[in-house]
């Protein structure tokens, strides 16, 4: 547990020197276009045929069930997020959901909660960071996991500690192991099979897939850092022909 | 004689005033994007016609809507003020035939679902505004889809769409700017890339 919080700790240090660069800068596009290649065969050799089988041999409402349950699980971590950042009706929400979807929903696999208004408002540390105006830093491509920021990163990190899969796993030392990389597994094969025909569709289209994935990803984190840009400089879909910003 | 020339330029003038300052009808922008999205799902993804009607339907839709020549201008950024009108006019060929292409098969996935319309907000143009929607997914919260309209005289066209924060085309020109400043071609790279897509199954 420690030494997850002591990295955690190391890149949340690291946020005021990345916060210099824009997130427009491309000083680390090599390193990032040779691990989306690297990316790409993984998913090409590995993920996405592993997604295919898991969708030949299930039916639609069985992946539903999954995507419940996994999101059911993830439940804490949007309470815990949703206090750090003074909603406390919000956490309490997610505290009933979770505690109603566990029960009667069998184990979250099906979402009573909703039926009964408590709607489902999922939101993780990098949402709590970009709520205190943390700067997001500079876009970085992962290795296995895809692509981040350096907040979402530390986000991500910050949440795979606060879930109640990794207590778990503490908790029982036998299976730790395999709770984790289970869930893990299963996370990424469910969301891979979820996206397998939007992928498919973005790549085969793409000029320049990378670039797709990039702008589309830091397009869609806009609307998190909305409420800390100054006046005048929020981030916005106007534009004109003399906005030479973007693709550079 | 003179009071009546002067009247003539001053109601002229204020006229043209009117005209430049213009600002976009919000409601009947609105009302616009409602009824191409009511035509696209009646029309083409509840219609029952061939596929090649459908596509042919979608189409007309499409250029009719959509204005793509404004579009292309954006999305090529910078390389447009350097392109010859020979390049311009084969790139928003080639690109408005790939959306057609590509946008036609998308669009039934939108099979059963629907907009709900949430209302506008302004643009910075003053020719132009969003209007916003939402579309109520299974499994997941309703996806976020805003329209950016552009009005000139009477006349509406859809200029982007915002897909959960997404704009298409600030994406496109992201990706086409890239592919251009890398491409030993340049422009012509791109043309003959996109052509080559067209091609593709």
């Amino acid at each position: 547990m420690l030494k997850h919080f002591v990295a955690v700790t190391a890149i949340l240090t690291m946020m005021p020197i990345a916060a210099h660069a824009s997130i427009d800068d491309n000083w680390l596009e090599s390193y990032n276009r040779m691990m989306f290649d690297f990316n790409m065969k993984m998913d090409e050799y590995l993920l996405k045929p592993v997604a295919k089988g898991y969708r030949a041999i299930t039916t639609q409402d069985v992946r539903n069930r999954v995507t419940s349950f996994i999101s059911n699980v993830n439940e804490p971590v949007s309470s815990i997020n949703h206090t750090l950042q003074g909603g406390i009706a919000q956490a309490l929400t997610s505290v009933a959901r979770f505690a109603v979807n566990t029960t009667l929903g069998l184990g979250g696999m099906f979402d009573v909660a909703e039926g009964w208004g408590l709607k489902k408002n999922s939101v993780g540390f990098d949402e709590t960071m970009a709520h205190y105006c943390v700067p997001d830093g500079p876009f970085i491509m992962m290795p296995f996991f895809g692509p981040f920021t350096l907040r979402s990163g530390a986000g991500y990190a910050v949440d795979s500690v606060s879930s109640p899969v990794y207590i778990a796993s503490l908790n029982d030392a036998n299976y730790a192991a395999k709770i984790s990389y289970g869930y893990t597994g299963a996370s990424a094969i469910n969301s891979r099979e979820r996206a397998l025909d939007l992928l498919d569709d973005l790549q085969k289209n793409s000029v320049d897939f990378y670039s797709t994935m990039r702008s589309a990803y830091l397009q869609n984190r806009q609307k998190m850092n909305l409420s800390c840009q100054p006046a005048n400089s929020a981030p916005s879909y106007d534009f004109d022909f003399d906005d030479e910003d973007f693709g550079d | 004689m003179k009071y009546k020339l002067l009247s003539i330029f001053a109601i002229a003038f204020s006229m043209f005033a009117n005209i430049a300052n213009a600002e976009v009808d919000a409601a009947q922008a609105e009302l616009f994007v409602k009824n191409t999205t009511q035509e696209g799902i009646s029309e083409i993804i509840n219609s029952k016609a061939s596929q090649a009607e459908r596509d042919a339907r979608f189409e007309k839709l499409f250029n009719s809507a959509l204005d793509l020549k404004f579009i292309g201008r954006f999305v090529l950024g910078r390389y447009w003020k350097t392109a010859s009108e020979e390049q311009r006019d084969k790139f928003i060929d080639v690109y408005r035939r790939l959306n057609v292409k590509t946008w036609s098969k998308r669009f039934d996935d939108f099979t059963g679902k629907e907009f709900i319309f949430k209302g506008t907000s302004p643009s910075s143009s003053n020719n132009q505004v969003f209007v916003n929607t939402i579309v109520p997914m299974d499994q997941a919260q309703p996806a976020s889809v805003v329209w950016r309209v552009k009005q000139e005289g009477d006349k509406f066209k859809i200029v982007d769409i915002i897909i959960e924060n997404v704009s298409l085309a600030i994406t496109a020109r992201n990706e086409y700017t890239a592919f251009i400043k890398k491409s030993p071609d340049g422009l012509n790279g791109l043309i003959a890339d996109l052509q080559q897509k067209l091609k593709q199954e």
